[in-house]
């Protein structure tokens, strides 16, 4: 590994550490030596012909201002983006988009749509402050004082340890341990049979003693030899990231996983719409067999959630969710919806505290109390019910085939019959509870062909009168149940799982639930009565508003109860799921030769296959996946903090776990595309963490510019943009067509290029994790990283193969056309401008293999793969559909402990009070005086913390304000303009403390308005930086210089309640993991 | 609410550039260029050259963008005095994202204070019975434009097929114009750049803008700088048979576009709605922007 000559040329040329463009401007050749070709000429000069319609100044990729990733046509001149639309091809961006087959030249000159914020890109990409070169911490975490080194220094340093900060005053004796000292298990027969062990410990099958007798020469190797189950050493590092996207995905998998062995790879899911995801999760849970457990057990549930069709319904409920402004709609949805709306097509009702932009094209506004949408939901689940206006064939259907009989793609499990113990709802009746006899069965491997005989204890329903077994997948025998039941069977209480919804629902009348919500019951009657008059294609659309609360899992459990009630899953025009084309590879499928034989068929490469890999085990920093009471930690309830048995990725509790040490303290600590600090609610709480190297002792970010969170890095790694990268963006539950889209890089990389593996490269998280397993020997990397003569030595070597995989399909009859002799010009001729060490097409056509090479063209060519628009649906019903059972009771959710009070958490869409602590109790900073709800929101324009570099977006609303109803303004005194804190209970004086004597206050101008909810305040997020080129750095001893406009405005998450039990995180949900947004009251005064 | 597009504030101009424009002025003879432009511009005919963008083949589903490029494509075969270019909005669909705002300032490499086409954000009514209005405020390309006539050089004219456009090389940046116009749609160019004062300006800000079809590599000191600047239909793009970058990039498909003359054209069977209106029709500038409301 050493820099080549042209990267230190690029670095001096560049301006100070951090000319961003200039180092672009360096590599394209020819940017300079053409001029404006007509200097002071006059009108008549003859006209030049426009550059950016033709094919060969175009290339297709993919977005990243926020996630919606939508399809993006970059249209370069002399090296430099002048102009980025929406793709055509790509469904997010035109409807109807243009056929795939359609050819390059003919799309070239069409634009489709594309929001603001990713027209702005450019601004991202060529941001002035973005960093080029690896940056080492000079002063105190957070000091921002920094001084570049060599890639290959600080890539040595971060594995050998040492005293890496003996310059800094205090750290002169403090010893970092190096990756090298965590990297301690490597042998994957090591790894295995000590997780085995470990888990006997834990569940008693072996004694400890007897543990260590076994494993004494190995217990060095553990974090803590009393309790196994810990796992090894290599999961003391922590890999945390915001946005990962496929493609990268694997890398730090590969890496983190089955190369290092950790088990603390870490997103940040939970503080998006964590409850979202896992409330999907425990509704798509299936009763089938476990090949790990060789037993049948609720397992592959999907961490996934469902979105309406806006394509097609008629009528869609939007709970606190804005698609016009955030939450995956602009482009797509927030298209689809207007087009829609204009046609008077489709009609939509706003549930929101905030008169949104959405709420503005909306039949009917309901500004609901923050936090009352669970109790509006079972307003409308009551009335629904009382006037009998839900979809009773729908919900009969027991299991597949009765389902198949009428027609219906999925069925749940509301006819199924619930045991009634002590007056609660637990397990499901089996049969044999009830004298019916069990299935003996046989498992058969799929792959390996063993066959593992089973006894299949089936559900049961009651049906005139008599219990009937149910086996939910049966396509046979069709079993339907009675919905309202309450009875005993064999002296086992029994109740139908619509009994049990029926009984939640009707615990209150529908004015004592519009009461909850603090909305008119008239409001849940006419909306009940809407969303029951439109068959399968009316859909309760939800989003963060609902989720995002310490009751945000049975909110949204609610909402999507709601929906089954009219069974509109996998209808057209009723809830929608993601569905893509694989690009990891492994997908098999057989092909018919036409003597009637078949032949095996498998995509090209499975890039997820790691000879030697490790399987790392042990329990997570962040407690998730496990069971407290299963583990030797187990000393009572409560736990020291909550453990996630049905989540993952808690991004909240990523730093402050590590905080307490609890389960174990991390040694190292990295951070990829993430700033908990500034995106977390009470984001502070992770600056005092991160800033004490006595908790962390290694912390090292990969980021484009020094941001709110890297700023207290040891080592900022630069990382290239989403304009200079690979990925594979995956789709969103709104999108009905099978994608996959492609990122690639459009632009010469702006970070200096480095060799690893003797290959030249920008620096980036490639290169980062490249050359670490380079220098440790991690398996999966290197010249046999992919198998015996298959390198994974450079980026292109896993994303070109994802990409042939693209092209091959996932099936056997998916293989796409080939590029054509015209196609593969363009293709080369439009790529122009970028440098071998990110484009060198043998290179290229080499890691795809040169039998795919023209398809995999093809691909690029359109920026991914994406199905025609007519295949989007199939009859009245999705073409790419859920299709299974749907758990209006969760069995394993309702068997599943709470951490913290030992108590089971409820198995039905149950009215949860919030806001609580970890302990369950109740949060009443209203009476203490905090008479204010705060809440936050999105501008269209503005990305939580990626748009600070967008001086055209910070035009468009250079400072965000707090808004606040007219009527809470008056009782105030306080006027439109006035500067105002913002104080809670657990931040009452209302400020971010940075560290090292550094402050910001919680000030923001306020904005008063009619179209809020009086008794609640708002912010939008995406303002108020103190990073991210807003603040002063030292680099090299020379003083880089802020950029105001980047800092002005308020962002307020530092007043967010911080939990009062745990005291260093936000508030959480438990059950779902959200972090929590809109369960925080504030007070205001003058600033 | 208040206006989220019109929030660059105004600044005082750098007095260098108006006597450089000044002293352009007195040496380029604008007006009568400007005439000429025109004069050769009517006199041929530009049919669509191989620059025009070919198009995928008509399908019954397109989407109304790919109809209106056609047209526009159409109209091109015309002579340029039987186009009459019009735009439309529809304030049912604009969903108020400024992307057309953004589309703009990219498209045409607009400065810091320069806007083409803000987008207004007005709340309605009072809690609970609000709403909110977005109205996207281009230059509405009069048939009798006000700016037109208080230009002391001729420097601004109108198209024969509408539009209103400003001869950089002629405009000495006096600003009648900017107060004339009574729809706020025109804006002056201080030769300013969003990165300076950063570590480094941008060659993104330096790459030519190719607007009325000339490649304007920026420097902060040629026109465009120092020049009053307006909205012109994307003339550049429409040459190439290409929409206004705001219309093809609207997110709420709320703008339309397309030559008024061809009575075949979405624009011609839009402009015969119940509900358009033009915005200060009283004034008799008679605008070739239209809103349905």
């Amino acid at each position: 590994m050493s820099e080549s000559p042209e990267s230190r040329r690029t670095f001096l040329k560049s301006a100070a550490l951090l000319g961003g463009s200039a180092a672009a401007a360096s590599q394209v050749p020819g940017l300079l030596a053409r001029l404006a070709p007509a200097e002071a000429g006059s009108y008549l000069t003859p006209r030049e012909a426009y550059p950016l319609a033709r094919p060969e100044n175009i290339l297709y990729s993919v977005c990243q201002q926020c996630n919606t990733q939508c399809g993006i046509k970059v249209k370069l001149e002399h090296g430099v983006i002048a102009k980025i639309d929406g793709n055509p091809y790509s469904p997010w961006n035109l409807m109807p988009h243009l056929p795939y087959r359609t050819p390059v030249t003919q799309a070239a000159g069409v634009d489709a749509l594309l929001c603001p914020k990713g027209q702005a890109a450019i601004q991202t990409a060529y941001d002035p402050y973005r960093i080029v070169k690896v940056l080492k911490r000079a002063g105190r975490r957070g000091e921002n004082r920094w001084r570049s080194i060599p890639f290959d220094q600080a890539v040595a340093e971060i594995v050998e340890g040492g005293l890496l900060f003996k310059d800094v005053p205090g750290e002169e004796k403090r010893k970092v341990e190096g990756l090298r000292d965590l990297w301690v298990v490597r042998d994957p027969r090591v790894m295995n049979e000590l997780a085995e062990d470990g888990r006997k410990v834990a569940r008693k099958e072996m004694t400890l003693a007897g543990f260590k007798a076994r494993h004494r020469e190995r217990l060095k190797h553990l974090i803590d030899p009393d309790h196994p189950d810990l796992g090894p050493k290599n999961n003391q590092l922590v890999f945390m990231w915001g946005r990962l996207k496929a493609g990268r995905g694997e890398l730090v998998r590969r890496f983190i996983e089955a190369g290092f062995g950790s088990v603390n790879a870490h997103g940040h899911t939970t503080v998006c719409q964590g409850s979202l995801y896992f409330t999907g999760k425990a509704m798509s849970e299936q009763y089938v067999w476990d090949a790990k457990d060789r037993k049948t057990k609720w397992t592959r549930g999907a961490k996934f959630y469902w979105q309406a069709d806006q394509q097609s319904a008629e009528f869609i409920i939007f709970v606190g969710a804005s698609p016009l402004e955030a939450n995956y709609g602009p482009t797509n949805r927030a298209s689809r919806i207007a087009q829609r709306l204009g046609d008077g097509a489709l009609k939509i009702a706003v549930v929101d505290p905030r008169a949104s932009k959405t709420a503005a094209k909306a039949w009917k506004w309901v500004p609901i109390k923050p936090g009352g949408e669970g109790a509006m939901a079972l307003g409308m689940i009551r009335w629904i019910i009382d006037h009998a206006r839900h979809d009773a064939r729908y919900l009969t259907n027991a299991n597949k085939a009765a389902a198949r009989a009428d027609g219906e793609p999925t069925w749940c499990n509301a006819a199924w019959l619930v045991r009634i113990e002590k007056g609660e709802p637990g397990v499901f009746l089996r049969a044999s509870d009830v004298g019916l006899p069990k299935e003996k069965r046989v498992h058969r491997d799929g792959k390996t062909g063993e066959e593992t005989p089973y006894e299949f204890d089936p559900f049961v329903v009651w049906k005139d009168g008599a219990p009937v077994p149910v086996d939910p997948y049966s396509e046979k025998a069709p079993v339907e149940g009675e919905l309202r039941v309450k009875t005993e069977i064999n002296g086992i209480a029994v109740k139908s799982a619509f009994e049990l919804l029926v009984e939640t629902a009707g615990a209150k009348t529908v004015a004592e639930w519009a009461a909850q919500a603090d909305v008119k019951p008239a409001d849940i009657a006419e909306l009940a009565r809407e969303f029951t008059s439109h068959g399968k294609r009316a859909v309760a659309d939800i989003h963060r508003g609902v989720s995002q609360h310490t009751n945000g899992f049975y909110q949204v459990f609610a909402w999507y109860t709601l929906n089954l009630l009219i069974g509109n899953y996998d209808w057209k025009g009723g809830l929608a799921k993601a569905t893509t084309y694989d690009a990891a590879g492994g997908k098999t499928d057989k092909i018919k030769q036409p003597d009637g034989t078949e032949v095996a068929w498998a995509q090209p490469y499975s890039v997820n296959t790691v000879e030697r890999r490790l399987n790392p085990f042990g329990i997570s920093v962040i407690r998730h996946g496990d069971k407290y009471e299963d583990t030797t930690l187990f000393r009572g309830y409560p736990a020291r903090r909550p453990w996630f048995p049905l989540s993952s990725d808690i991004y909240q509790e990523i730093i402050p776990s590590i905080g307490d040490a609890y389960p174990y303290p991390a040694k190292a600590l990295f951070i990829y595309m993430g700033t908990p600090v500034y995106s977390l609610p009470a984001g502070h709480t992770n600056i005092e963490i991160l800033a004490d190297p006595a908790r962390i002792p290694l912390v090292v970010a990969s980021d484009i510019v020094i941001g709110e969170t890297s700023m207290y890095a040891d080592y900022i790694f630069p990382d290239l943009s989403n304009l200079e990268r690979w990925e594979f963006a995956g789709s969103h539950p709104n999108m009905i067509w099978k994608v996959q889209p492609v990122r690639q890089p459009v632009i010469a990389p702006i970070p200096e290029v480095v060799k690893v593996w003797g290959q030249e490269m920008p620096i980036s998280l490639e290169a980062l994790l490249l050359a670490i397993a380079e220098r440790l020997g991690l398996p999966g990397f290197g010249a046999d990283g992919f198998g015996p003569g298959k390198p994974f030595t450079h980026p292109d070597h896993l994303y070109l193969r994802m990409a042939a995989n693209l092209a091959a399909g996932d099936r056997a009859d998916q293989a796409l056309p080939e590029a054509s002799a015209e196609e593969m010009r363009i293709f080369l001729e439009s790529r122009r401008q970028l440098p071998k060490p990110v484009f060198d097409p043998e290179r290229w056509r080499q890691a795809a293999g040169s039998e795919l090479w023209p398809k995999v063209v093809y691909v690029l060519n359109r920026g991914g793969r994406f199905d025609d628009f007519a295949r989007g649906y199939d009859g009245d019903l999705l073409r790419n559909r859920y299709g299974t059972l749907i758990n209006l009771y969760q069995e394993k959710t309702a068997r599943t402990k709470n951490s913290m009070t030992g108590k089971y958490f409820p198995g039905i869409a149950a009215h949860v009070p919030a806001p609580t602590d970890v302990l369950g109790r109740t949060i009443d900073d209203e009476r203490a005086g905090y008479d204010l709800r705060l809440i936050t929101y999105r501008e269209v324009m503005h990305t939580k913390s990626r748009t600070a570099a967008n001086y055209w977006l910070l035009a468009l609303l250079p400072e965000n304000s707090v808004l606040m109803n007219r009527r809470d303004a008056d009782r105030r005194g306080l006027k439109d303009g006035d500067r105002i804190r913002i104080h809670s209970a657990s931040n009452p004086d209302g400020v971010w403390d940075l560290k090292n004597g550094r402050s910001r206050p919680i000030v923001g101008r306020l904005k008063v308005v009619e179209g809020l909810r009086p008794g609640v305040i708002a912010f939008s997020l995406g303002h108020g930086h103190w990073a991210y080129g807003a603040g002063d750095v030292v680099i090299d001893g020379q003083m880089v210089k802020g950029d105001p406009r980047r800092g002005f405005g308020v962002h307020a998450n530092a007043a967010l309640r911080v939990d009062p039990v745990i005291k260093n995180t936000t508030l959480s949900d438990l059950t779902g993991g959200s972090a929590v947004f809109y369960d925080t009251y504030v007070k205001v005064t003058r600033a | 609410m208040g206006s989220t597009a019109e929030t660059v504030p105004p600044r005082r101009r750098d007095r260098r550039w108006s006597r450089r424009q000044l002293l352009n002025a007195t040496l380029a003879a604008p007006g009568a260029a400007a005439l000429l432009a025109q004069e050769v511009r009517a006199a041929t005919p530009p049919a669509p050259s191989a620059e025009v963008a070919p198009l995928p083949p008509p399908r019954e589903d397109d989407n109304a963008l790919l109809r209106m490029q056609r047209e526009v494509q159409t109209a091109l075969r015309k002579p340029i005095h039987e186009r009459r270019w019009a735009m439309a909005i529809d304030l049912h669909r604009c969903i108020g994202c400024s992307a057309c705002t953004i589309a703009c300032v990219v498209e045409n490499k607009l400065p810091p204070g320069v806007v083409y086409r803000p987008v207004i954000d007005e709340e309605i009514g009072e809690y609970p019975h609000v709403s909110r209005r977005f109205l996207p405020r281009p230059c509405m390309q009069c048939e009798n434009p006000p700016c037109v006539p208080v230009c002391p050089v001729k420097a601004t004219s109108r198209r024969p097929d509408g539009i209103v456009e400003v001869d950089y090389e002629a405009c000495i940046g006096c600003r009648y114009c900017i107060a004339a116009c009574p729809y706020g749609a025109r804006t002056a160019d201080f030769g300013e750049f969003y990165t300076d004062g950063t570590p480094a300006r941008q060659a993104y800000e330096t790459e030519p803008s190719h607007e009325y079809g000339r490649s304007w590599r920026r420097d902060g000191k040629r026109s465009p700088a120092g020049n009053a600047r307006k909205c012109h239909f994307c003339l550049h793009r429409l040459e190439a048979g290409l929409l206004p970058a705001c219309v093809t990039t609207c997110v709420g498909y709320a703008t339309f576009f397309g030559d008024v003359s061809d009575p075949e054209s979405l624009i011609h069977e839009l402009a015969g709605k119940r509900n358009v209106v033009r915005l200060k029709e009283e004034l008799g500038t008679r605008p070739r922007v239209f809103y349905l409301t």
